[in-house]
Order: C-alpha cells, then structure tokens, then sequence
C-alpha cells in the first residue's frame, strides 16, 4: 500500500509540476486578489477582523481553484479507470489527500507573506498566527479532498466545488477567522481551543473522507 | 506465473439497464492455458461482460468466482491476478510511456518491461510523452500496461482498435503465446482474433 501511494504521489506531482494547471490558476488568483485589495485600501490600515477576514478569503479561494482539480482532472482526462485498475482505492485516496494537503501549504507559503506584505499587516502572535494558518488550511484541505471526489464523480467543475465546500468548510473558515483576528490582536488564547477544534474537524473530516470514499470512487 | 493455475467462473450473470436486459443467465469458466472470446453487435454488452469479469463493475444478477486451482482456494480480491485493458482505458497524456509503466508496475521486473516494450515495437518510444503517441501506439501500451505484472487473468476489450495491420500480427502473435499459460478473454470482432480462441460466446 505504501508503495502504491508513493507512486501515485509521485504520478500527480509529475503530472502537476508538467501542466502546472492548478498551481498557477491558484497563485494568479491569489496575486490578483492581494493586490487589488491592496491597491483598493490605498495604504489605510483594516481592523484586524476585516483584515482575517480578507486573508482567509483569499486562502479559501485561491485553495479551491486548485483543491479539486487533483480528481476532476482524471475524469477530464479520462484516467480515471487506469487509476481504479492499478491501485486500491484506500492508497488513492491517501495519495491523494496527501498531495492536497501538500498543494495547500504551498498556498499558504505564497498567500500568507504577500497578503501580509502588500497589507501592511503586523502579527503580535506570530506562533499563534502560524499554527493557525497552517491548522486552518489543514482543515480545509481535509474538507476538500472528498469533496473534490463527489464532484469529479458528478461531472462537475470548479464552481460546483466551491458551492459545496462553503457550507462544509464555513465553521473552518469561522473559528480560523476569529483566531487569526486574535493572533494580530495579541489576544493570547488561554486554552486554544480554536486550534484544538481546527484539528479535531481534520482528524474526524480525514477518518470519515477516508472510510467513505471508496463508494464515491468505486461505481458499481 | 509458471505452475500457477487460476480458473475464473461466471454463474448466472445477467446485466440490466433499467428496464432494458442487456444479457441473461450467462454461465461460462475458463482456466488458465485457454482463452475465451465474447463477440457481438454494438450494444450487446460485451464490454459490460468485461467490466464484469474483471471485477470493475457489478452486475443485476449472478456471480463472478476466481479461484487459484494450484492450491485449491478461492480469491475473494482478485484485483492483482487480472490484467484488464479496454478504450476507456488511458494512461496518462503528459507522462511518457515508461514512466505510465512504472506506475502501473507494481512488481514488474526491468527485464519484462523491456521485453514487453520491444514485443510491440515501442522500445526507442518509450521516452516520449503518450501526448505524441498515434492512437496505435497507444494501443500497443495499452496492452503492455494490462499484462505488464504478468497476471495470470487477461481480459482484453477490443484489443486490434487503432492497431494496422503489423500491429495486429504483432497482437495475434502475442496472444497466441500467452495463451497457452494464461486465460485470455478478449471481446473482439476481428475474425482472426476470434480464430484465435478455443472457445466463446456471442452476444445479443
């Protein structure tokens, strides 16, 4: 099974790194929206929860451009039944999960320190900030991967993606949110729990996604 | 795959698409070292039976069992013992052959991937991106990518589509030899493919 997932990571990253589809449809729309929000605020500083607001907004879109792209993209190539035949569907779904969660660290590398640039944003938090960037877009990501399998599946595309992800992902992007607005506040959290709540939804997301998603992807 | 010997059976196997049956009560077993052809008209199913047997798609009604007779067992999961390769079946455009090879090959040795690659007369191809392979050649891979992990099963949907006529000789010839330690089912109207098997069905 390792190996299976090790090849099917080292399949999309090739694949992905080839075509770079999702990855620069991702930045472009991650660029675009800094820097017009940016230009729009004209040097003058946001409150704090208007500035995580935007930051998560960003992340949030930027993601699902791409987030989805890893499934739907072998039902538009029509590589989906070599993928059924050469592996399990539990090493797919792994792989696959993998290299979402892989795909949104990357957003966030890009994202987070131009919206932080081009914002003039100070974090007082900074630990607490990171954690919650990362715990937040770890949750999404999670969120996303068995979402982006029902759309491929129902021969949806991108927009149809984001539609069922908001509801799904709202208390993600809600407790992120108001997190975030805390770490730049410099209201430091007695007992995290927006973080402990961040990973409990990946954890308990992932479990469920994963014992799942073989009805999604096997077809009978 | 030497010494090993694999039966699969179908019993009753019927397909339905709503309210239209596409086949009916169909019952058939096959081992390893003969092969088994499944003709018809457009429409009548034989890609379904394949899918079916394969283990890809379920159908209404009946059962398909595999068996290694070798040591007298019955195989619930028989994905790793059957090499199944149809139209809808595409590697991946933007890596090359070798690479949609190595990731097929879940114990293929350099030595078969070779020798497969130089049976279809891809070796010098196999660089290149499936993106410039003709649909021919991509036939060929096709066919390399189903019995690459020398499965003891191989189940062929329309293997001659987009293949010219060395191409063909090329398949035929191939068939012939595994054959005689594999069980070969093929979906086909080519009638020298169909020469080919011991035994078939027609369907429709």
């Amino acid at each position: 099974m390792v190996r299976e997932i090790l090849r099917n990571l080292s399949k999309d990253f090739s694949v992905e790194f080839r075509t770079r589809f999702a990855l620069n449809v991702s930045i472009a729309f991650a660029v675009t929206a800094t820097v017009s929000v940016s230009l729009t605020a004209g040097g003058v500083p946001f409150p704090s929860l208007v500035q995580s607001i935007l930051l998560w907004m960003i992340i949030f879109f930027s993601a699902m451009n791409g987030l989805s792209h890893i499934f739907v993209r072998e039902e538009d190539q029509a590589t989906a039944l070599f993928l059924r035949i050469t592996m399990s569907a539990d090493s797919i779904f792994i792989s696959k999960f993998i290299y979402n969660q892989s795909f949104m660290m990357i957003v966030l590398a890009v994202v987070t320190p131009l919206f932080l640039f081009f914002l003039q944003v100070k974090v007082i938090l900074i630990s607490y900030f990171v954690l919650t960037i990362l715990s937040g877009g770890l949750s999404i990501a999670a969120g996303a991967t068995i979402l982006a399998a029902m759309v491929a599946k129902a021969g949806g595309k991108g927009s149809l993606f984001s539609i069922l992800s908001f509801p799904l992902l709202l208390p993600v992007l809600w407790v992120s949110i108001f997190a975030t607005k805390n770490s730049l506040d410099g209201a430091r959290p007695a007992d995290y729990n927006s973080l402990v709540f961040l990973l409990a939804f990946s954890g308990f997301i992932s479990a469920i996604s994963f014992l799942l998603f073989r009805f999604v992807w096997i077809e009978d | 795959m030497t010494g090993v010997r694999y039966r699969i059976e179908a019993r009753g196997l019927t397909q339905r698409f709503g309210r239209n049956v596409i086949f009916k009560n169909l019952n058939f077993a096959l081992e390893t070292g003969s092969s088994f052809c499944i003709t018809g008209a457009n429409g009548s199913g034989k890609s379904t039976l394949l899918k079916i047997l394969a283990g890809i798609q379920a159908p209404s009604d009946g059962s398909v069992t595999y068996a290694d007779i070798s040591r007298g067992a019955l195989i619930k999961e028989c994905s790793s013992c059957i090499g199944y390769t149809g139209p809808l079946v595409n590697p991946y455009d933007d890596l090359t052959a070798l690479e949609n090879i190595y990731f097929a090959s879940g114990r293929a040795e350099k030595s078969r991937i070779d020798s497969l690659l130089k049976c279809f007369h891809l070796t010098g191809h196999e660089d290149k991106k499936i993106r410039h392979y003709s649909s021919g050649m991509k036939q060929r891979l096709r066919i390399i990518l189903a019995d690459l992990n020398d499965p003891p099963i191989l189940i062929l949907d329309e293997p001659g589509t987009n293949l010219d006529e060395s191409g063909r000789r090329i398949l035929r010839s191939y068939l012939d030899s595994v054959s005689v330690e594999k069980a070969v089912i093929l979906a086909t109207n080519d009638r020298d493919e169909e020469k080919l098997c011991g035994r078939g069905i027609r369907l429709g």
